[in-house]
Parts: structure tokens; C-alpha cells; sequence
């Protein structure tokens, strides 16, 4: 076979560090020579990257390919993917001296070596899905991608289903378009619906996935204390000296947190701990970029002993020896924890180790299952996505400033984009309209349209300005906006403006594993000194929260259920399960279990009702406004209420006393519907969708706005539109995105219909073992912060366990 | 509305930012910035094109619940110099209704320092009862009413955040909130706001509901 496909150079450079080809590999090559598309899944450290540049590789070193011309494009949701893998491919295409050309551009890339890279194209351009629009938006797009041969694109599994994956999408069928014989592969983490991911590729017949076993199954352990875990908290403070125990017997271990605050924290409090001066170090995506560099460089030189990290370090980069992955909290989704723990011993023929430890009692049942998932080969399922019409609105400028367009050929091609595959004509005439002049009905704007038809009735941009303006505004990442952080005239790195709104001069917060104290703004930078302060302010950042995915929501109700599942749970863990069910119930996996029971809040009788969904947060806090709401109307006087992932709290002034009515689905729907227009996510989802489909600039060359204007700018706008046209196309999208987010709409309904028939009412008259995290949760959410310090909650907690009679 | 005393004079602030000279029928009304939708269509941004006429309607609407005879307009009233050749039809009539309606004073702002309007009173200050009318506050020790800054307040109310729109009333001056649709705001305790605000200052705040009258000596976290 290795004859056949002539890859001498690549197999002696694996034989000279005494390597070898895997089968997918030589497969990938073959099913490629045959014509097809090529979708490989394949966990991590299987080889996947050389893979899917073998196929480029056998053909750039057996065929003639035209002098200056682009020959395979590489394209990975994360610019540290692209040096990472630019890295690698360099090892043996320098090692055999092979003439191939590869280069990263991404948007750190400077521009005098862009500007060349136009000029003299390599053979190999590694770039991330919105360089790849930039290029394409270019009037040279053309006859820069016509000789395209292989488009490779990495991790393609999280770009799926999202508006980053619906402008790549938008794009591959624009190269499909430049370049017809140019032949996909796609590199894919393993998930359920493969068939997705594959029609995401590509729509050809002739396209297959190639599906590589999972390794031995890997070794993961849930940590073992004797300290008691935590009712309720996500920061796993109690468990800290265990955990440093464990990376001091380990070569180099990663500790992953799910928030920039938790790494924060944790980083802080093992340092406290680090007796042994273990080199650890901090990685999350708001710090400055050099300190990232610098940590990643020394952990692939094997310098440190321990990285604390957010799921900045998630995604496939190969980190060097890894011996140990600690996951603190629950890793919300079984996909995203395989990818965790692949980050462990990173060969397909060795088990990776893993630990995982719980920040409280719910989320240890989660570990649990999350762990039973993975020994079972359940995954987590990738929920196909409409494209969203602001992404399209974007993609139309772009392709309109790369060269004139006609309207019949461009939907065409647009349609043949998987997440646009039911794009109604009529649908797309409105994106088309409102990229033309706004949509307005008023046409006071005709003239200032941004493109226009032209002599030979083909559509083009009205002057190169628009151009210009589209680079500086393309992309679909809208973020908060956020200041750099400065100590003296370094930049630490960045926080949100809203987080620092919060502060007032002196206060101090964790930022990049110091304690520092804030001073005041200038020019957007927030300025800090060093301080002595030994209790910092946690910065509480709002990224990094994940929702716990359906599929591990149903695994822990599965395993609550039945008594017999809870004989490998600790006993402190099966006890509080045990006296649960004696004392209210257990729900089975398809039921609904809601409490009522009294209690008194600062000597006040309150009601509380308590609804154990599994769904999530964002479901359970779109389930807390619906209800309380329709509360509120029957007169049950609702004060307040708490979601967590598992369960939601309201607690009232006066009883309810019938259930059903509150949960019946119909009537929810529609309030659903009219409480929205209310939130203020619908208008922060109205403000990503102006920014994204060009309505609103990102920046105004030459003038600096900050996030807040930008905010308040588009505020007025959806009060205008609300008003004007209520059926706006971005008000069309900002509805859309709100039931898709966080309000979780789609889970929602199916929760209520899933509870139907299955609503368990346990009326009790005292507080019971399983609403004891949420009852702290409410304390820990709403007093004022004063009052809130550990002792509090401690005491709290002990009058609880008492009252239920657990010790 | 909430009434105040200014230099001996009754005044009343209105809900959306309306100034009344009760004594005098005169309404007082600053940085209405019309036609700012259709500047940043002309360079890309096609914001919604309804602003103008929001602005007047709101105004005219709530000029007529009160008995007023002349307007004073603190500046900006236009967003920049070719704003009145891109008003709409519409737009163009409800505004040649208003300076027929009433007798009325545009201040020159610093966005329509050309502003002229044949037979209409167009000038940099108006003085009545030693008030002085400007677009900018100034520093000299004169009774001044004044617009240009949009001043914004945030307060934080059971621990949420509320930002609206304010007047400010010093001793000697008066900073009115703008009243364009599409105006931002600059935040009181930011400079150079901040520097004609002191402890005796009092702020008004149009909150959606009602004008809420706050001493600036009383309120925690604002200054």
C-alpha cells in the first residue's frame, strides 16, 4: 500500500524517530486519491492533524502544482491551533527537505507579510475561519484560491452549530464556487451525529467519514477526601491541598476550571499551598497574549509542573508530557471532557489519566455520570442550527466587495451552505434589502445604499470605503467590551468594563494570579498597583459558563433514580440521597419532582417551591421568570427565586396550592413569548446582530468609542425599531437568538412536555435534604454582600443539616 | 414634572426633558441633534431613519399640553451643517410647523455653529432677566442655562444599576439633559461634567416613570 501512495519522505522521517503510519491515516490518503470528500473522527492524539495534510503532502511531492499558486488551505477555529499545527508539519517537511512552503496568517499576522503573502502565495496557508472570509472578501479572491486543491479544517465539530460555523460554512461554499475540484477534509472530535458534521463538510456524493476507535479507555478517578464536599459553591476551595498532593506526584498536570474567577481562585489558593515551590502557572483567555505565548512555550518544553486553565487550553494543541488532567467542577458536557482529558498522555495506545473533582454535592453526581457516560461511549448530540441571517447579511457585503454579484447565482450558492440549506428566496431578498439600504419601509436611505446594481445588472459595492469598513467589522464574535489592565506600563491583560464599573478606587481583585488593587481609569486602560491585601475581590467574570448538555442532565436523573445505583457513591453522598427519598422522593428520569415547605426568611414566613428540572441554568432561569410571573397573577405574591444547573427555587408570601396550572405548557409558551420582549437579553442579543450584520461599526476608524456607547447607541435603535418595525430583520434575528441561548427555548418545551403527566408534589412542612444547596445558593445570591461571609453561610448550613437530620 | 426655583424664577422640568419658564411661557429645550440617523447613513452605518420625526413629534406633542409661546433651543439642534437638506418631507414639515407655531431662539451649538434660518433668531447667547442662554456651560460667574454635555446619572437602587437621563441645577447654572432620540449621554461624574457639579448641586433624573429630584449631598456612590 505505502508504495502505491509514494510517500517515501514523510514515512522516513516517521522511521527515523522510529514511528509509524496508522490505517485512518493511509486511508485518509486513499479515499482522498479516490475523489472524496473526507470526514476523520477521531479522539485526540490519533494522528488526526497529519492525516488530514497527507493527502497535500503526497500530492505537492508527487504531482507539478502552478508556480505561486495556493495549494492547500488549513483552517482551525483557534489562531494558537494554527502555529501550533504550523509547527508540527514544519518537523518533517524540513527534516526531508521537501519544497513546500507553509505560513500561518491570522489576525496577528503583520500586514507587510500579508501584503507579501498575496504577492507570493505558499504552497500551504494555515488561517481561522474569519482571515479566510477577509481573503475572500478581497477583488483578487479569485484568481488567489482558483487553483485550490485541499481545504482542511480542524475541530470542525465546534464550529458546527454556531454563527462562527455559518460564516465558514457561507465561505466553503464560496470556494466550492472558485474552486469546484477542490476536496474537503475535516478533522472531527468524536460526537454523536456524525452525519452533521459530515453534511457541514460537504454535500458532495462522494464524501465519507472515516471513523477511528476510541483508545483504551481512560483511567479517571473522582478525587477521594475526607473533608466533606460542599452543599453548594463552585470553587472547590475545600479540596485544594488534595489536589496539590496530586500534581506534586505527577510530571506536569493541567488543572481545568470552567471560569476565569475559578482559575483565579485556584491559582491563588495553591500557591498558598506551595510548599515545594512547584513551578505552576496561570492560562485563561483574558490575559495579555505574550503571557499566554509564554506559558504555552514553557509547557511544551516541559519547564513546568502545572498549568491552571480555562477552555482556552481546550481545543486539540499538543502541550508536550501531560501526564495528569485535573477537571475541577463538573466539565457540563461528556464531549468537552473527553477533549480534556485528551490533553493526558497524548498517544492513541496509552489510557489517559484524569481527575475529577466536585465543587458540590449536585456536581458530584454529575462526575459520576459524566464518568459512567464515557465508560458507556454515550456523547453528547450536536444540535443542528438554521443559519442565522445576520451572518448571511455580513457574508453578502463581503462577496459584494469582492466582486459584482447577480442575485439568481449567489442564492444558489448560498444554498448550497448546509446551515442555509431551507433559505426561502423570499428570506433571502429581505437580507439582501436590508444589506442594500437598512430594510426600512420609510426609503429615506436609497441613497446612501451600500451596494447597488450596476450597467450589466449585477450587484457591487457603492464606493471602496464600504470595502475598507467591511474588514475592520467582519467576524461573528461579539464581545463584551473589555479594558486592558495595566501595572505600571505593563499590560497584564484585559477585564470587562462592567466588571471594573463595579469597583470603586482601592477595592481588589485576583487578575493573573496577583492581588491587585484598583486605582482609577485613563484613556480605557484601567490602572492597578501591587498590593499586600490578603483578601481579594474575585472577579466574577461572565464567560465561561457552561450549560450542563441534555445528555449528562439525563444521566444524573437516571442515576438518582434507582437505590441501586448509589452503592459506588461515598457514603456521605448516598446518605443525603437516602434520607431524600425518605423524607420527600426521588424523581425517575422522566418525572418531575416539585416541593413546597415553609420557612422563615429574617423571621419572616415565606413559601418556597422548588422545582429539580436537571436542565440547566439558562433553562431554569427562563422556567423561574414564566412562573413566578404567572405566580404573580394567581396572587401567590412571588418575592424571588434562584436557578441553579439542577433545580429552581421561588420562594412567596403566600402558598400554592396547585401545581399543574403554574407548569401547563401552552399557557407558558405564551408568556414566554411576551416576557421576552421585556429582557434585556433580547436587546444584548439585538446589539450582537446589528454589530454583526454591519448595522453598527465595531470601530469607527480614528475614533475610539467605548462598549458603553456602542450599547447605548443600539438601545436607541431597538426602541426605534420596536416602535417603526417590529418585525425588523434584526429583530427577527435578536428573537431567534434569545430562544436558541439562553433561554434554552427548544429544551424548555420539551422539558414541559417530557413533565406533562409526571409532576410529583411533595408537600412538605420542613426544608428537605435536596433543596439544601439551593436554599445556600439564595443566601449566597441575594444578601447584600456585607452580609455574606463564609461564617454566615456556615451556620446557616449546620441549623439546615440539623433540621433534616443529616450530621 | 417637578418644579424648582432658579434665581427667583419658577421653572419645571418635564418627564422627557422639557424645561418650562412658567412666568414667561417659554420652553427650553437643548441638543435635539436631528437628522443624526441619516450622518451615519451617509458614511455606512444605516441606522433606523425614524429619528427626526420621533424627536419632533415628542416635542410638539408635549408642547401643546402646555401653554407656552416661545421656545429657546440650547444648540445642536441640528446634528451637523447639511442636516436640514436631508430631512425628509415629513420631517421638513412638522419642523417649518414648530418655528411657525411659535416664537422661537435657536443657540448655535457646536454641531450647528452655521445654523441660520431666515426669519429666525440665530445666535451664540440670549440673555433674559440676566440668564443667560447658552450652548456650552461656562466657567465665568453668570446665571446660565445651558445644554451640550447630555448629562446622564446611574444610581443604584437595590442593587441594580439605573442610568437616565438628568438635569443638573447648580446655584448658578442649569445643564439641561438632551432631547434627541438618538443622544448618549455623558455621565456626571465624569469630567468636565463633574467640574460644574458640587455638594449643593441638586440633580433631576427622568427615570420612565416620573422625575425624581436628588441632592447630590444625599446620594451615596454618585459622585
Amino acid at each position: 500500500m505505502l508504495d502505491k501512495l509514494k510517500l517515501e519522505p514523510i514515512n522516513n522521517w516517521l522511521k527515523k524517530n522510529n514511528w509509524h503510519f496508522y490505517n485512518h491515516q493511509l486511508e485518509t490518503v486513499t479515499k482522498t486519491l479516490q475523489g472524496y470528500d473526507v470526514l476523520l473522527v477521531a479522539p485526540t492524539g490519533g494522528g488526526k492533524t497529519l492525516a488530514g495534510f497527507l493527502p497535500a503532502l503526497e500530492d505537492l511531492i508527487n504531482n507539478q502544482h502552478p508556480k505561486n499558486q495556493l495549494h492547500t488551505l488549513y483552517i482551525s477555529p483557534l489562531k494558537a491551533l494554527t502555529v501550533d499545527v504550523h509547527r508540527n508539519l514544519l518537523a518533517p517537511i524540513q527534516d526531508q527537505k521537501l519544497d513546500i512552503k507553509v505560513e500561518t496568517r491570522t489576525g496577528d499576522t503583520s500586514s507587510y507579510k500579508k501584503a507579501r503573502q498575496k504577492q507570493a502565495p505558499p504552497h500551504m496557508l494555515m488561517t481561522t475561519p474569519e482571515s479566510l472570509a477577509l481573503l475572500l472578501a478581497s477583488p483578487e479572491a479569485n484568481d488567489y484560491f482558483k487553483f485550490l486543491k485541499f481545504l482542511i479544517i480542524d475541530e470542525i465539530h465546534s464550529l458546527v452549530n454556531s454563527k462562527r460555523g455559518d460564516l465558514l460554512s457561507l465561505n466553503l461554499s464560496r470556494l466550492e464556487t472558485i474552486a469546484p475540484k477542490c476536496q474537503k477534509l475535516g478533522l472531527s472530535a468524536t460526537v454523536k451525529n456524525k452525519n452533521s458534521v459530515l453534511a457541514f463538510l460537504s454535500q458532495k456524493n462522494k464524501s465519507i467519514t472515516i471513523n477511528v476507535q476510541e483508545r483504551s479507555s481512560p483511567s479517571i478517578d473522582i478525587l477521594k477526601t475526607d473533608i466533606r464536599v460542599p452543599w453548594s459553591g463552585h470553587m472547590a476551595s475545600y479540596a485544594i491541598k488534595d489536589i496539590y498532593k496530586k500534581i506534586i506526584n505527577s510530571t506536569m498536570s493541567i488543572v481545568f476550571v470552567n471560569t476565569r474567577a475559578q482559575a483565579e481562585l485556584v491559582f491563588n489558593k495553591l500557591w498558598h499551598e506551595n510548599e515545594k515551590n512547584l513551578k505552576i502557572a496561570i492560562h485563561h483567555g483574558s490575559l495579555e497574549k505574550e503571557m499566554r505565548r509564554k506559558v504555552e512555550n514553557m509547557m511544551s518544553r516541559g519547564l513546568l509542573d502545572c498549568v491552571v486553565a480555562t477552555s482556552s487550553l481546550d481545543l486539540g494543541i499538543d502541550w508536550g508530557n501531560i501526564d495528569l488532567v485535573i477537571q475541577i467542577g463538573s466539565p457540563k458536557g461528556i464531549a468537552r471532557f473527553l477533549q480534556r482529558i485528551g490533553r493526558s498522555n497524548h498517544r492513541l495506545n496509552e489510557p489517559s489519566r484524569a481527575l475529577l473533582v466536585p465543587s458540590n454535592r449536585f456536581e458530584y453526581l454529575e462526575c459520576v455520570s459524566a464518568i459512567s457516560s464515557i465508560r458507556e461511549n454515550i456523547l453528547d448530540e450536536i444540535n443542528d442550527k438554521e443559519g442565522s441571517l445576520d451572518v448571511l447579511a455580513q457574508h453578502i457585503l463581503g462577496v459584494a466587495c469582492s466582486k459584482p454579484f447577480e442575485v439568481n447565482e449567489l442564492f444558489t450558492e448560498i444554498k448550497n451552505s448546509w446551515p442555509y440549506r431551507n433559505l426561502q428566496i423570499k428570506k433571502f431578498l429581505e437580507v439582501l434589502e436590508f444589506v442594500k439600504n437598512g430594510g426600512y419601509s420609510l426609503k429615506n436611505y436609497d441613497q446612501y445604499s451600500k451596494i447597488g446594481l450596476n450597467k450589466e445588472n449585477l450587484y457591487t459595492i457603492k464606493n471602496k470605503n464600504i470595502r475598507n469598513k467591511y474588514r475592520l467589522n467582519v467576524g461573528t464574535i461579539v464581545e463584551s467590551y473589555m479594558l486592558k489592565v495595566k501595572l505600571g506600563n505593563r499590560t497584564l491583560g484585559q477585564v470587562e468594563e462592567w466588571f471594573i464599573e463595579g469597583l470603586n478606587e482601592g477595592d481588589t481583585f485576583l487578575f493573573g494570579g496577583r492581588i491587585l488593587e484598583y486605582q482609577y481609569l485613563s484613556n480605557n486602560n484601567v490602572i492597578v498597583r501591587t498590593t499586600k491585601d490578603q483578601q481579594p475581590k474575585i472577579p466574577s467574570y461572565a464567560g465561561g459558563r457552561l450549560p450542563l448538555s441534555s445528555e449528562l442532565s439525563f444521566q444524573v436523573r437516571s442515576l438518582i433514580s434507582k437505590e441501586e445505583n448509589w452503592k459506588n457513591l461515598p457514603s456521605q453522598i448516598s446518605e443525603w440521597l437516602r434520607l431524600q427519598l425518605k423524607f420527600s422522593n426521588i424523581p425517575g428520569p422522566e418525572e418531575l419532582l416539585v416541593e413546597t415547605f415553609p420557612r422563615n426568611i429574617k423571621n419572616k414566613k415565606r413559601y418556597f417551591l422548588i422545582c429539580y428540572s436537571f436542565e440547566g441554568r439558562n433553562a431554569n432561569q427562563t422556567l423561574g421568570f414564566l412562573i413566578s410571573k404567572r405566580m404573580q397573577r394567581m396572587g401567590y405574591k412571588p418575592i424571588g427565586f434562584v436557578a441553579t444547573e439542577y433545580a429552581l427555587a421561588i420562594w412567596s408570601m403566600n402558598m400554592v396550592e396547585d401545581i399543574n396550572i403554574l407548569l401547563s405548557d401552552d399557557i407558558m409558551l405564551d408568556d414566554l413569548y411576551e416576557w421576552l420582549e421585556e429582557t434585556p437579553l433580547l436587546k444584548k442579543n439585538f446589539r450582537d446582530a446589528a454589530i454583526i450584520s454591519g448595522l453598527i461599526e465595531r470601530i469607527i476608524p480614528g475614533q475610539k468609542k467605548t462598549g458603553k456607547q456602542i450599547m447605548f447607541n443600539s438601545d436607541l435603535i431597538f426602541d426605534v425599531l420596536k416602535k417603526h418595525e417590529p418585525n425588523h430583520l434584526l429583530l427577527q434575528v435578536a428573537r431567534q437568538d434569545s430562544y436558541r441561548g439562553l433561554i434554552d427555548l427548544d429544551r424548555l418545551s420539551k422539558f414541559l412536555k417530557r413533565i406533562k403527566k409526571n409532576i410529583i408534589l411533595k408537600k412538605l412542612n420542613q426544608i428537605s435534604p435536596l433543596a439544601i444547596p439551593l436554599i445556600l445558593e439564595i443566601n449566597r445570591q441575594t444578601i447584600d454582600k456585607s452580609e455574606v461571609n463564609e461564617y454566615f453561610l456556615q451556620e446557616l448550613e449546620e441549623q439546615m443539616t440539623k433540621e433534616v437530620g443529616l450530621n | 414634572m417637578k418644579s424648582f426655583k432658579f434665581k427667583n424664577h419658577e421653572f419645571q422640568i418635564s418627564l422627557d426633558g422639557i424645561l418650562f419658564w412658567i412666568e414667561k411661557k417659554i420652553a427650553i429645550i437643548s441638543d435635539l441633534h436631528l437628522e443624526k440617523g441619516s450622518s451615519y447613513a451617509s458614511t455606512g452605518q444605516l441606522i433606523p431613519p425614524y429619528d427626526s420625526l420621533e424627536t419632533l413629534n415628542n416635542l410638539i406633542k408635549n408642547l401643546e399640553k402646555n401653554k407656552v409661546s416661545e421656545l429657546i433651543f440650547l444648540g445642536d439642534t441640528f446634528h451637523d451643517d447639511q442636516a436640514s437638506e436631508r430631512m425628509s418631507h415629513e420631517t421638513d414639515l412638522l419642523f417649518k410647523r414648530l418655528i411657525k407655531t411659535y416664537k422661537v431662539i435657536f443657540i448655535r451649538g457646536n454641531h450647528d455653529n452655521k445654523l441660520s434660518i431666515d426669519g429666525v433668531i440665530c445666535c451664540e447667547k440670549y440673555v433674559l432677566d440676566g440668564i443667560h442662554f447658552i450652548h456650552e456651560a461656562s466657567k465665568e460667574n453668570i446665571n446660565q442655562v445651558s445644554g451640550h454635555f447630555h448629562p446622564v446619572a446611574s444610581l443604584r437602587v437595590n442593587s441594580k444599576k439605573i442610568t437616565a437621563k438628568c438635569l443638573v441645577h447648580s446655584e448658578n447654572l442649569i445643564i439641561l439633559p438632551s432631547y434627541g432620540q438618538y443622544t448618549g449621554g455623558l455621565n456626571i461624574t465624569k469630567s468636565p461634567l463633574r467640574e460644574f457639579i458640587d455638594v449643593n448641586s441638586t440633580i433631576y433624573l427622568l427615570s420612565n416613570k416620573s422625575v425624581y429630584k436628588l441632592p447630590v449631598s444625599k446620594i451615596k456612590n454618585l459622585l
